[in-house]
């Protein structure tokens, strides 16, 4: 359309295609504006989005978790414990003592290496075990369960460093064989075997042993640990000797499998450290500690056979796990077993603490698993592994002999092997740098990979704590719940009340003109500086009254006015003036026809403000009303300054209990260097942000009720 | 004050149902109208004409004191109401309101149901009598009770334009008024709900006094028995020109502005 336009002079208006143009021109800048305000919008959205997506990413992921104390530690010291604290137990680290004890007791029962027993099969009686006879095929098959796989321990550094040890294990590997057979044990599979020549040569890089000739003549190799392996490689030792022509010393001494790891690995005064078991992750840890790499060769099979004199004449030829449980740790006497045996007492011959085999017959015969164990047992656990003052306290909250299976289970992890987050991933790389996590999990001595929500209902509902993974947000949601109903009571009545007075009283003079200019200002001011105000009054003035004392019923621990009355109140100043600014805007929104109409009809000014000009103003005031009690939800500052506590794990019970808020938790979480504390602080804020929400929905759901008008 | 003969002389049963007398009314610094004296008649349409921003409005809202609720507002000389002067320190606004309803330029009914925005008025004034017969004559009266009835629970703004000016008329005379004030009543609506609003004023002046302010002098002419004609000076200041019958205003003015202003060769 190029309409000209009649009968104006030429050039007044633009014409014809210049016009269009020109409204093309004037489109344009509408349509940057537009593109603007919705650039904004999103930029809006993708910020809010971004902020959640972070928080979120924070509160699922991987971590690794580490037990201060390993659960089979604890029970095998507890098992141990009692087996050696029972009467008439003869322990020794030396298997022979004890076979010769039982030999000549008919009373006695003991414990000790295969070879032991088959060295006194005239005078000992071998039991079966859940109807397995201790033969040398039950033991390779697995099928009886005390057999065990036998070890010499080296480490890398002595295997590559001294000749004469790497000469020596290689001949024990190549002779392993017969020489167990000799000795009595059973003989190491061939494969276990050729995994050892294995790792020998690839830690050597050798491929046959140096000759004996080039071997230092005034070396030492010296070898101690479990007296089970001590007569293999004793043995091994003399053949050594004699068939190189090893011009050195070999010492083998016992001691006990742990003796033996700790020789090799702390004091490092031995080379080699026989085994009865293979290092767990306490071992292995000590040793690596003290910069030794352990390595691991499988030399034999040992069962441990349970036995009797050939004097004894009442037990049958077998025994069940269940029967030897109560041999060792509970029965005085045989009848306490089976009533049908005599009513003797029972003589025991067990291992010595530092034994490699009472190790292994604790973890055989009582379960190295917590949830196997009996409640009786967990209890012991618990109460034997912590402190007398914990335990009252423990004790002091619900008599822990009350409590269920469970919770003492829960107990026994919480206080007992404590379980410690000391890594942890975000959602992203938990997604995609599994591999990654894996390996770095691995690094870590002790610990397991495990997913992890940080956001819990047990994280909601627990209390405070040191321990991240402990800790909870329980007593900062009532905190907050609490101040913020205060900060409400006492913000919304004055804040109402002084917007009411302005709009519709105030005469405007000059007193009306300082106030309102105040208020204006004050709604500016920084929330510390309310903080401040707080502390100099609620705190420090009126103390007695906020702490209570003035009405007799504080705490004295809270005398000191940090209290949540304090904070309250100090909350409700601090959004007074929104609530007043916003208020105001409400009721000076309110038509004057309303008002007119009211006063038309003799109508006070109480009426018409109560009846028009409130329920009028209602939606309004109520938005302000919301805005103002989300900023007291959140506010942090002012909290810090008025003496928010940092640690409290006591639900605030009324005004005058001390307290923590959400905003005030997360942010010290926040500052702690830990990244499990950033975890659980990105959990409270999505709790923070969710009950933000809800607490704005139910305000606009209620101010939508009030404002469906007629 | 309202039944008691007052001591001036004049009683209830006078001719005159309101009266100013010298009255001047200034925002601030502007004197908006000056010394005006007009006499009401009982039982009669008054209305008030004239150019805009003549004080037509100021002058009526002086008869129930609404420009006190203007800050600024100042009022000086009288206003004889029952012989009573109603700016009388001693006299309360409240009841002089009550006594002389008002109908505003736009319906203005509150945001609550029909019958609330009837009863309210009474209830505050204190009416002890049957509400639901008060609001069922209050809407006949205002000619709406027909329309209504059935639907006296429903918010006041989901009637018509009309509907809800003819509600603000039934809310005002449910406080049982001596004077309806109308402030341009029907200068929102269109020609037939304008009509309607007339002939329910016709109605109504059986019972009240109706004062009017219109800018439509065919309503005036149609409806009112007397008719004041004001205009302002050259200092926008408005005052009274011409008061008379309105037939003697429309058909035989005695002042060369008010037959100029009727002929409409200015305003």
């Amino acid at each position: 359309m190029a309409v000209t336009n009649q009968g104006m002079p030429p050039g007044t208006f633009p014409e014809g295609d210049q016009y269009l143009d020109f409204v093309r021109r004037r489109r344009r800048v509408g349509t940057f504006f537009r593109t603007l305000f919705f650039l904004a919008t999103v930029l809006g959205i993708v910020i809010l989005a971004t902020l959640l997506l972070d928080v979120t990413n924070d509160t699922f992921g991987y971590v690794a978790v580490q037990n201060q104390v390993d659960p089979e530690t604890v029970i095998d010291r507890y098992y141990k414990e009692r087996m050696l604290s029972m009467p008439r137990t003869v322990t020794s680290e030396d298997d022979v003592v004890l076979a010769e004890g039982v030999a000549v007791r008919a009373n006695a029962i003991g414990f000790f290496g295969y070879a032991y027993y088959q060295e006194r099969t005239d005078t000992l009686r071998a039991l079966a075990l859940d109807g397995v006879e201790p033969t040398a095929e039950n033991a390779a098959s697995g099928q009886y369960f005390l057999a065990r796989p036998l070890y010499i321990y080296t480490s890398e550094r002595l295997l590559r460093q001294r000749p004469e040890v790497a000469a020596f294990v290689d001949f024990f590997l190549q002779n392993a064989a017969e020489v167990a057979q000799e000795a009595g044990y059973i003989t190491p599979g061939e494969q276990d075997l050729a995994e050892g020549r294995r790792l020998w040569q690839e830690t050597t890089g050798l491929t046959a042993s140096p000759a004996a000739n080039t071997l230092p003549a005034d070396s030492v190799i010296r070898a101690a640990g479990s007296s089970t392996v001590q007569p293999i490689t004793a043995r091994v030792a003399e053949r050594f000797k004699a068939e190189t022509g090893f011009a050195g010393e070999v010492v083998v001494e016992g001691g006990g499998t742990l003796a033996g790891f700790r020789r090799l690995c702390r004091d490092q005064d031995i080379q080699i450290a026989n085994a009865s078991r293979a290092m767990e992750r306490p071992d292995v840890n000590t040793c690596r500690g003290n910069k030794v790499e352990p390595l691991a060769f499988d030399i034999g099979t040992d069962a441990i056979s349970v036995v009797v004199s050939q004097q004894n004449d009442f037990l049958p030829a077998g025994l069940t796990r269940e029967q030897l449980r109560k041999i060792f740790i509970e029965a005085e006497r045989w009848s306490d077993v089976d009533p049908s045996w005599p009513n003797k007492p029972i003589l025991r011959f067990i291992p010595g603490a530092d034994s490699g085999t009472l190790d292994y017959f604790v973890s055989q015969v009582y379960g190295d698993s917590l949830d196997d164990l009996p409640r009786e047992d967990l209890l012991a656990i618990l109460e034997t592994n912590i402190s007398a003052g914990r335990l009252r306290a423990l004790n002091a909250e619900r008599p822990v002999e009350e409590r269920s299976t469970e919770e003492i289970y829960d107990l026994v992890i919480a206080e007992v092997i404590k379980p410690r987050v000391v890594e942890s991933w975000s959602f992203t790389e938990s997604l995609f740098r599994r591999a990654e996590i894996e390996a770095a999990v691995a690094e870590i001595p002790n610990a397991s990979m495990e997913f992890r929500r940080w956001l819990t209902w047990e994280f909601i509902r627990s209390p405070q704590s040191s321990v991240p993974t402990l800790a909870g947000i329980r007593t900062a949601i009532f905190g907050s719940l609490w101040v913020t109903l205060i900060a409400f009571l006492v913000a919304v009545p004055l804040g109402v009340a002084a917007a009411t007075y302005l709009e519709e009283y105030s005469k405007g003079t000059r007193l009306d003109g300082i106030i309102e200019t105040n208020i204006n200002n004050l709604a500016g001011v920084p929330s510390i500086i309310y903080g401040m105000l707080g502390l100099a009054v609620f705190v420090r003035f009126f103390g007695q009254i906020t702490s209570g004392l003035a009405f007799g019923i504080g705490d004295p621990s809270t005398a000191n006015g940090r209290t949540i009355l304090s904070a309250g109140l100090t909350l409700g100043l601090l959004i007074l003036p929104l609530v007043i600014i916003n208020a105001r805007e409400a009721i000076r929104a309110v038509p004057r026809a309303l008002r007119e109409a009211a006063y038309g009809l003799g109508a006070t000014k109480w009426q018409t403000v109560r009846s028009h000009v409130l329920p009028y103003a209602l939606p309004g005031i109520l938005t302000g009303v919301i805005l103002s009690v989300s900023r007291a939800f959140g506010e942090t500052a002012p909290l810090i300054v008025v003496g928010v506590s940092t640690f409290i794990v006591i639900d605030p019970s009324g005004p005058f209990s001390k307290f923590t808020t959400l905003p005030a938790q997360i942010y010290q979480w926040v500052s702690r260097p830990q990244e499990e504390f950033q975890r659980i602080a990105a959990a409270a804020i999505l709790v923070l942000l969710t009950l933000l929400l809800l607490v704005n929905a139910t305000a606009i759901y209620l101010r939508n009720r009030f404002s469906r008008r007629y | 004050m309202a039944a008691n003969p007052s001591p001036n002389g004049a009683s209830a049963d006078s001719k005159y149902a309101i009266e100013a007398r010298n009255l001047n009314v200034f925002y601030g610094g502007f004197h908006a109208v000056k010394d005006i004296n007009l006499k009401i008649e009982r039982q009669k349409i008054t209305a008030l004409i004239g150019p805009s921003g003549c004080g037509k409005s100021t002058v009526l809202r002086a008869f129930n004191r609404m420009n006190d609720l203007i800050p600024v507002a100042r009022t000086e000389g009288e206003v004889l109401f029952h012989g009573k002067n109603i700016y009388d320190p001693d006299v309360d606004a409240v009841e002089v309101r009550r006594r002389v309803g008002m109908v505003f330029q736009k319906p203005n009914p509150f945001p609550k149901s029909i019958y609330e925005n009837i009863a309210w008025g009474a209830r505050i004034n204190g009416f002890k009598g049957n509400m639901d017969d008060l609001v069922e004559e209050a809407l006949r009266g205002a000619a709406l009770w027909d329309e209504v009835k059935d639907k006296l629970k429903e918010s006041g703004y989901s009637l018509s334009g009309g509907q809800q000016q003819r509600l603000c008329i039934a809310r005002a005379i449910a406080v049982k008024p001596e004077i309806i004030l109308m402030d341009e009543p029907a200068s929102a609506l269109d020609p037939i709900a304008t009509l309607r609003i007339e002939e329910l004023m016709k109605d109504l002046v059986k019972n009240y006094t109706i004062i009017i302010v219109t800018h439509n002098m065919q309503q005036a002419a149609r409806v009112s028995d007397y008719t004041a004609f004001f205009t302002v000076t050259p200092e926008r200041t408005g005052y009274l020109e011409e008061f008379g019958p309105t037939k003697e205003i429309f058909t035989n003015p005695k002042s060369k502005i008010t037959e100029d202003y009727i002929t409409g060769r200015f305003g």
